[in-house]
């Protein structure tokens, strides 16, 4: 086990840069997220660390030893592919011992091993089972083991969830973090999904044009979007233009004026926010707004009901949209043109330089 | 800059770099002897023009040229008018008995055109069988010699190649689309014609330019049925073998012009092909067409005519050979005398058709499925120069890569020439298209990234090709060996320019004795050659369901 580190690595495709000098270090342990819309190169970077693309500058370090010069057959990582690829000739138990076989491992050890690793993923009673008689998840659970029992220095998941279904992939993403703290291994993983990113994961790379556009943990990246695309990338929100007020804490857009942190900015400088639409909490009635906190008016536009949640849509007074997330809406009522107000925390707007 | 930790891509490289090194020595360098023989005078010491002043000057060659085009012209239009419809049939039809029509539809493909020809002869030939029999009738015949009769082979050997595209485009074809047709106002009628049949129209165009090659190559059915009649791919054999200067320049001239006219053809077809794909991706092949009961009968006759007449010649070859045969003329009555015959005098073209077409057959899997593998996973320059000359040699008639291969490796460093493995060579460069493509066609099957997780998990390259995407490849590849093996027994055209006193096969004998008035050996030799194809299939039917695509 060691830590991984990435020195300047750039490769591109063509006039495209795919991957754009990347550096970074993932610690011992760590379980880290690549996030970003197809084709942003977090595929591509973690080919690179596997050894299937090359690097056209840069280095890849695995603790002090550097690997992107080794083939891809002499890195020891385990890689866990999208579509699982296991492989169909081959017995479950084959499929996993494959690893072990070419590290010329003696057959005992083999046969322990393999047993260990099944039982790891729960799959102990399908060693005997050809791969076409097991299900999705089945067949991930089997890609799981056979990546594991090399004892690879890090395991590398591309995208391993998204040929299950919904339900599925919760229970999967729910055992892959919890198997890999308890080995303590290092993960790199690749997503397009930011819920699965922000479940899963110690800290996200959120990545744009083969950049990153901010690294953190899930909650900071949530919490703190550095630009306004990792904010509406990483969940719906309200993405808003505006004007910095008279009192350098609150900005104008249109007619309304939002409540913000202190800003450094001169009035009148052109200036985005963005503030989650479950932040703004709904008030009933004559409901005053808690301490501190700002109010803000809006007439409904439209309600869509989804069970736990209603999603609300409400016009500013210029016409702009609003986006509210409404926790277990009671039996209001309500039409499109009733007058609406949110309480907010100014807390909770991030505001882009 | 590159990076250096790809064996990968060393390994492509390596299987790239001999793959074009042996297509150079035993195909582009016998072609280009053709060139050099056709542009040197018949010593072979001055460039000339005089070659081609000469030929094309001659009013029997010109005549030559025009009655391969036209029978090709002909031949291509026939086996269009009949696969088309019969595709259709197939496809939108509840055809009785359609399963086992999918699966003798594809027969005529590897059995041996020139035995349907020489089976045509032996029953509607001047001596024929039926002959005498139609004219007593009162049966308006006309002669099958010459173009009627070769057109007549062509069309009931090659329609296949018109049928397996125009029935997987026809399935391709996703219901959706029609029913678009139809949601906007177009009857069924008028649906067939603005979108089914267009959208087939490129598939029915690749198979039809197959078939004009392939009649443009096409040596064994011209020799059995053309009589006088000059036709450019068995004129430029007998020139070749009565040539007696130094250099086989007049040979050489038709030789060229045989490559020319082929390899325009192919290019008309990339040229045209390259810009229509229609593929709409099927996730729903359309419904059977319900039609009354009256017309459904008459449908399923007519497709089961059209593959029964295909076949039957093979069928009247298998049952004639085991009739009595006085020189040319048939006794009637049973009788193992022709095999006798056959065999009796020596068994070695038997032993060296199974030899060489089994050794042909395993060497074209060799280097074939290595190229395939190379150009299927590492597309680069090379890989694409590769998959362009290994496909070429389709392009090439047998003849002419015969006479390419004799005059190159007749003497100087490498001689080859009198012995067989000669014969292996051209059969396995004329083979190595179709062993390329079916390979191809296989990895196209199988995920790329099972050949990363075996490297991820520690093997080499190498060994991940030979431990695993071979054993995946496995079925595909004895498959393709054996349609090989099966092709390779009936070839005829290159076999008879390079086969020497013991070397000869089964195909020669049957060559000499239509030459010559032994009737009963030929149809023994025939019948022969049916069983040796038959059989096998047989075996690996089920494999080969699969792979039928990869023929075309």
């Amino acid at each position: 086990m060691a830590n991984i580190t990435l020195d300047g690595v750039n490769r591109s495709f063509g006039s495209v840069r795919a991957v754009h000098d990347i550096s970074l270090t993932i610690a011992d342990g760590e379980f880290f997220t690549l996030l970003g819309p197809s084709g942003c190169g977090k595929t591509t970077l973690l080919r690179m660390v596997a050894g299937f693309a090359e690097l056209e500058t840069g280095e890849i370090r695995f603790g002090e030893r550097r690997i992107d010069t080794l083939p891809a057959h002499r890195r020891n990582t385990g890689m866990v592919f999208q579509n699982y690829a296991i492989f169909p000739n081959l017995k479950v138990s084959d499929n996993v011992a494959y690893g072990l076989r070419a590290r010329k491992i003696g057959a005992p050890e083999i046969a322990e091993r393999v047993a260990r690793a099944l039982r790891l993923v729960k799959l102990a009673e399908h060693n005997d089972r050809w791969p076409h008689q097991l299900s999705g998840g089945q067949l991930q659970r089997v890609a799981i083991a056979r990546a594991l029992v090399i004892e690879p220095e890090v395991l590398l998941l591309d995208e391993p969830l998204s040929n299950l279904d919904a339900k599925l992939r919760v229970e999967m993403r729910g055992e892959i973090r919890q198997l890999q703290q308890t080995l303590g291994i290092t993960a790199i993983y690749v997503t397009h999904d930011q819920e699965e990113a922000l479940a899963i994961s110690d800290r996200i790379a959120v990545m744009r044009a083969g950049r990153f556009e901010q690294i953190g943990a899930p909650e900071e990246i949530y919490r703190r979007p550095s630009t306004p695309f990792v904010a509406e990338f990483m969940g719906t929100t309200n993405l808003l233009q505006g004007n910095v007020g008279s009192n350098g804490a609150s900005i104008k857009v249109g007619g309304t004026e939002f409540a913000v942190p202190r800003l450094e900015a001169p009035e009148g400088t052109a200036i985005s926010f963005s503030l989650r639409p479950e932040a703004l909490r709904p008030l009933i009635d004559n409901e005053a707004a808690p301490d501190g906190w700002a109010v803000v008016s809006a007439k409904l536009a439209r309600l869509e009901f989804l069970g736990a949640l209603t999603r609300i849509e409400a016009n500013l007074s210029h016409g702009a949209p609003l986006r509210v997330a409404w926790l277990d809406l009671p039996l209001h009522r309500l039409k499109a043109g009733d007058p609406l107000r949110f309480a907010y925390d100014p807390a909770r707007v991030t505001v882009f330089a | 800059m590159m990076s250096v930790a790809l064996p990968r891509q060393r390994f492509a490289l390596l299987i790239g770099i001999v793959g074009l090194a042996l297509l150079c020595l035993f195909f582009l360098f016998p072609l280009s002897r053709i060139f050099d023989a056709s542009f040197l005078d018949p010593k072979g010491t001055h460039l000339t023009l005089a070659n081609y002043g000469k030929i094309l000057g001659s009013g029997f060659y010109q005549q030559a040229i025009a009655n391969s085009f036209e029978i090709g012209a002909f031949a291509t239009l026939l086996t269009v008018l009949l696969a088309v419809p019969l595709a259709f049939a197939l496809a939108r039809l509840s055809i009785a008995g359609k399963s086992a029509l999918l699966a003798l539809v594809v027969l005529p493909l590897v059995l041996p055109s020139f035995v349907s020809a020489y089976a045509l002869l032996l029953m509607l030939g001047r001596a024929g069988l039926a002959t005498q029999a139609l004219r007593d009738l009162g049966i308006p015949f006309g002669s099958i010699y010459g173009t009627p009769g070769i057109v007549a082979v062509y069309t009931l050997t090659l329609y296949p190649y018109v049928l397996l595209p125009t029935l997987a485009g026809l399935k391709a074809i996703d219901v959706s689309v029609e029913e678009a047709s139809r949601n906007l106002g177009a009857s069924r009628w008028r649906g067939f014609w603005t979108v089914t049949l267009p959208i087939v129209v490129p598939s029915v165009l690749s198979g039809a330019l197959l078939v004009f090659i392939e009649t443009l190559e096409n040596f064994g059915v011209p020799i059995v049925l053309a009589e006088d009649k000059p036709i450019l791919s068995v004129e430029a054999f007998k020139l070749f073998v009565g040539e007696t200067d130094q250099n086989p320049s007049s040979a050489g001239v038709l030789g060229v012009l045989l490559i020319v006219s082929t390899a325009l053809v192919l290019l008309i077809q990339r040229h045209y092909l390259a810009r229509r794909r229609f593929a709409t991706g099927a996730r729903r092949s359309p419904p059977l067409i319900p039609i009354g009961r009256a017309s459904l009968v008459a449908a399923s006759v007519a497709c089961w005519a059209v593959v029964l007449s295909s076949l039957l010649p093979f069928f009247a070859v298998v049952v004639l050979s085991f009739m009595k045969f006085r020189g040319p003329v048939l006794q009637g009555g049973f009788s193992l005398d022709n095999f006798a015959d056959l065999l009796g005098r020596s068994a070695r073209p038997l032993e060296n058709t199974l030899m060489l077409s089994g050794l042909a057959a395993v060497i074209a899997a060799l280097i074939g499925v290595p190229i395939g593998y190379a150009i299927t996973r590492f597309r680069s320059t090379l890989t694409n120069i590769l998959e362009i000359v290994a496909t070429m040699p389709f392009a090439v008639a047998g003849t002419v890569l015969g006479i390419g291969l004799i005059i190159s490796f007749n003497s100087g460093a490498l001689v080859l020439t009198g012995g067989w493995l000669i014969m292996v060579i051209a059969y396995v460069v004329r083979k190595l298209p179709f062993s390329v493509r079916s390979s191809a066609s296989i990895l196209h099957q199988i995920d790329p990234s099972l050949e990363e997780a075996s490297i991820n998990l520690g093997v080499a390259p190498v060994m991940t090709f030979a431990r695993l995407t071979v054993p995946l490849m496995l079925g595909g590849i004895i498959g393709g060996m054996v349609l090989t093996w099966v092709t390779v027994s009936s070839e005829l055209s290159a076999t008879v320019v390079l086969y020497s006193g013991e070397w000869q096969t089964l195909t020669v004998v049957m060559f000499q004795a239509l030459e010559g008035t032994g009737a009963g050996t030929a149809v023994a030799a025939a019948s022969l050659l049916v069983v040796i194809t038959l059989v096998p299939l047989a075996f690996v039917y089920r494999l080969l369901r699969r792979y039928e695509a990869s023929l075309l």
